[in-house]
């Protein structure tokens, strides 16, 4: 059976600014290019999406996963209908019903009744189509005491109700989920996803585009990951998510570094130089797993002798967690700071740290551990977990460990009697 | 799974979902209601009675002033409500054709259908009024209203649509629209007799549509007489404008989420 959509080496480009100019403007602007000589009519275009394939099977199930302005809605768009693009070929086979936007075919000003019907015969459906589904949409959206109140006196999540509810009781072959669904209440969202698991089983297919990672992980099997317009990745959903997760981490991370690092100053006579993740043959690493041993390496230059100071070097997670504290005086190991450049390291062996993205900080302390004199950040570093089904930041500590099971023959009936 | 219906079947019903959509949010919370449907035409044929009666005669061949430009006011309005109404139909729902798919002339036609309701209450009184005046109307003539109906449509049908399309690109559409219609208005036999236009610049005259559509009008139901030559003109230029309307709106339909 063919796949129900080829998307196929597709690109579309916008026009930024104003697409029609009107006369005054025009005349200006022949001014300015005359006044210049140059070019001054450069138009400025926007790739939303480059080149872009990707197919969807029968019944198939595919989350659009990226950053914000990375092409997602665009792609619904283009499946949709709604826009054309500028090169490539978007070939759809079968019903399709979009929820892109809230709200959007409803008129505010009529019932919740009239705009079921109209809705559904936007969607495609005959009059006599929805008539036969209404009561259903009802049901499902749960908004029966207001179904003969004007719709612009919704709440937003009864909008979003009563717009899951015809778009999904109208039975599509593709049916396609934008960000919508983040407005319902919990319990709502629960039916949604019940709702789209049994059209799946019936046949239908899903694109689905979402921020919430465990929405997209409990409704699709496949993700690709699109980013500036272009397919960066795709794999199962599980891949997908955590390769999300790894580039927000690291955006995270990385914002975080560049701001505290602009408050950086060397007052205190010292300096932070570079703060490392090593493995055991202290080459810098950015991958490592958690039963390896990883050493953290503080290279600092000094301005000035300092004599006695403490270490701390931290280690968190990339949501901010801290995983470890470690303080160098605690652990009876003062530090002596001359003028010149040193480093000093700790080495964690192994590193028992559960899969996920880390980063080191480390400050350099004052003598009596009241104040910091200098401050420093690693960059992230990935730490993987052995197993591959496991999930990365569902845990942080991987110790090391042996299981053991002792069996003893079952309690029986005469064992019990002896 | 929904069996694949006719397209066009599809259309009809979204069409009509939306005519009705348009007609509620009309007379929603007016306390008039569809009357305004007649006195809008009846107001108008008011002022003109006074001044054409009173002021500046008209020669009308014998017919009740009241009952001559009520005739050419019905059609005329149809035209007049319904043009800006479809040229704006498209841009005052952008958020529609932002968002979803549906075949997009669904909105002018909508829109027009929508006038064409107020045109049948109208075209009602204007029965009521030809058989209050004793006016005599014969059978072949009456036959003549549908074709005349007809050819009205394909140009408002054609001007609609292509003006919807363009309005989207220049919203200078609109005004200028507005202008053409007042312009056109003393361009067409409303408040005067065609034959008071000068023989030799009669054929002229009637490449207008208008001009033939109300003069068709007038002389089925107020003149007992069928319809002149003078209606193939104006059937030519409404279905060459109604080609040219639907060629453009199709052949910029794709762009328009884009733009708007």
């Amino acid at each position: 059976m063919p796949p129900v959509i080829r998307f196929i080496d597709v690109s579309k480009r916008y026009n930024l600014g104003l697409t029609r100019t009107s006369l005054p403007s025009v005349i200006s602007q022949w001014a300015k290019q005359v006044l210049r000589g140059g070019n001054a009519s450069a138009r400025k275009y926007h790739w939303a999406l480059r080149n872009v394939s990707f197919d969807l099977e029968k019944g198939e199930s595919l989350a659009l996963v990226g950053p914000n302005g990375a092409g997602k809605s665009t792609i619904l768009k283009l499946l949709a209908k709604i826009t054309n693009p500028t090169s490539g070929k978007v070939e759809v086979h079968g019903q399709l019903s979009a929820l892109i936007e809230l709200g959007a075919g409803f008129h505010p000003d009529l019932t919740g009744r009239e705009n079921i019907y109209l809705n559904g015969t936007i969607l495609g459906l005959s009059y006599k189509d929805v008539q036969k589904r209404f009561d259903e949409i009802v049901a499902f959206s749960e908004i029966e005491e207001f179904i003969d109140t004007p719709v612009k006196r919704y709440s937003s999540g009864m909008t979003v109700r009563l717009g899951f509810a015809v778009a999904s009781c109208i039975e599509p072959d593709i049916l396609l989920v934008d960000e919508v669904l983040a407005v319902g209440d919990a319990s709502f969202r629960q039916k949604c996803i019940e709702r789209i698991k049994t059209l799946l089983n019936n046949g239908t297919s899903l694109i689905f585009v979402s921020h919430d990672m465990g929405l997209v992980r409990s409704v699709c099997e496949r993700a690709i990951y699109i980013e500036h317009g272009q397919v960066q990745q795709s794999g199962t959903s599980g891949e997908i998510i955590d390769l999300y997760n790894q580039v927000l981490d690291r955006r995270r991370i990385e914002k975080m570094n560049r701001a505290e690092g602009a408050m950086e100053d060397v007052e205190g006579g010292v300096e932070v130089i570079k703060v490392e993740a090593l493995d055991a043959n202290g080459n810098p690493v950015r991958e490592t797993y958690g039963d390896q041993p990883l050493e953290i390496r503080v290279k600092y230059a000094a301005y000035k002798d300092i004599g006695k100071a403490n270490a701390i070097i931290l280690i968190y997670r990339s949501d901010g967690l801290m995983c470890a504290n470690m303080r160098s005086h605690l652990d009876g190991y003062p530090l002596h700071i001359t003028k010149g450049e040193g480093e000093y390291s700790v080495r964690l062996e192994p590193l028992q740290l559960f899969g996920g993205t880390y980063y080191a900080i480390t400050w350099i302390m004052n003598a009596d551990d009241s104040d910091g004199i200098a401050y420093g950040a690693s960059e992230w570093f990935e730490v993987r977990n052995r197993v591959p089904g496991r999930e990365a930041h569902i845990a942080v500590y991987e110790p090391n460990r042996r299981w053991s099971q002792n069996l003893r023959t079952a309690v029986t009936e005469t064992a019990r009697q002896a | 799974m929904i069996a694949q219906t006719n397209p066009l079947l599809k259309l009809r019903d979204l069409i009509w979902a939306w005519t009705l959509r348009t007609l509620r949010g009309r007379y929603q919370q007016s306390a008039l209601g569809w009357l305004w449907a007649i006195v809008q035409p009846v107001a108008t044929v008011a002022i003109f009675a006074v001044v054409f009666t009173r002021i500046v005669p008209v020669d009308t061949g014998g017919v009740p002033y009241i009952l001559f430009s009520y005739t050419a006011v019905v059609p005329w309005t149809l035209l007049a409500t319904s043009l800006p109404d479809m040229a704006m139909s498209l841009v005052q729902n952008m958020n529609l054709v932002g968002k979803i798919y549906f075949p997009r002339e669904a909105l002018p036609i909508a829109a027009l259908l929508a006038r064409i309701a107020d045109f049948g209450i109208s075209f009602i009184l204007l029965v009521i009024l030809v058989v209050i005046y004793g006016i005599p109307v014969s059978l072949p003539a009456l036959l003549y209203l549908p074709l005349i109906f007809l050819i009205q449509i394909a140009l408002l049908l054609g001007l609609g649509i292509g003006t919807a399309a363009l309005n989207v690109f220049y919203r200078d559409v609109d005004p200028l629209l507005k202008l053409i219609i007042q312009v056109w208005f003393y361009a067409s036999p409303i408040l005067y007799p065609v034959t008071l236009v000068p023989q030799q610049w009669q054929w002229l005259y009637f490449l207008n549509p208008m001009a033939g559509i109300i003069a068709a009008y007038r002389d089925v139901l107020i003149y007992d007489r069928l319809p002149g030559e003078y209606l193939l003109p104006a059937a030519l230029v409404s279905l060459v404008i109604f080609a040219l309307g639907y060629w453009f709106f199709k052949r910029v339909e794709f762009q328009f989420a884009d733009i708007i």
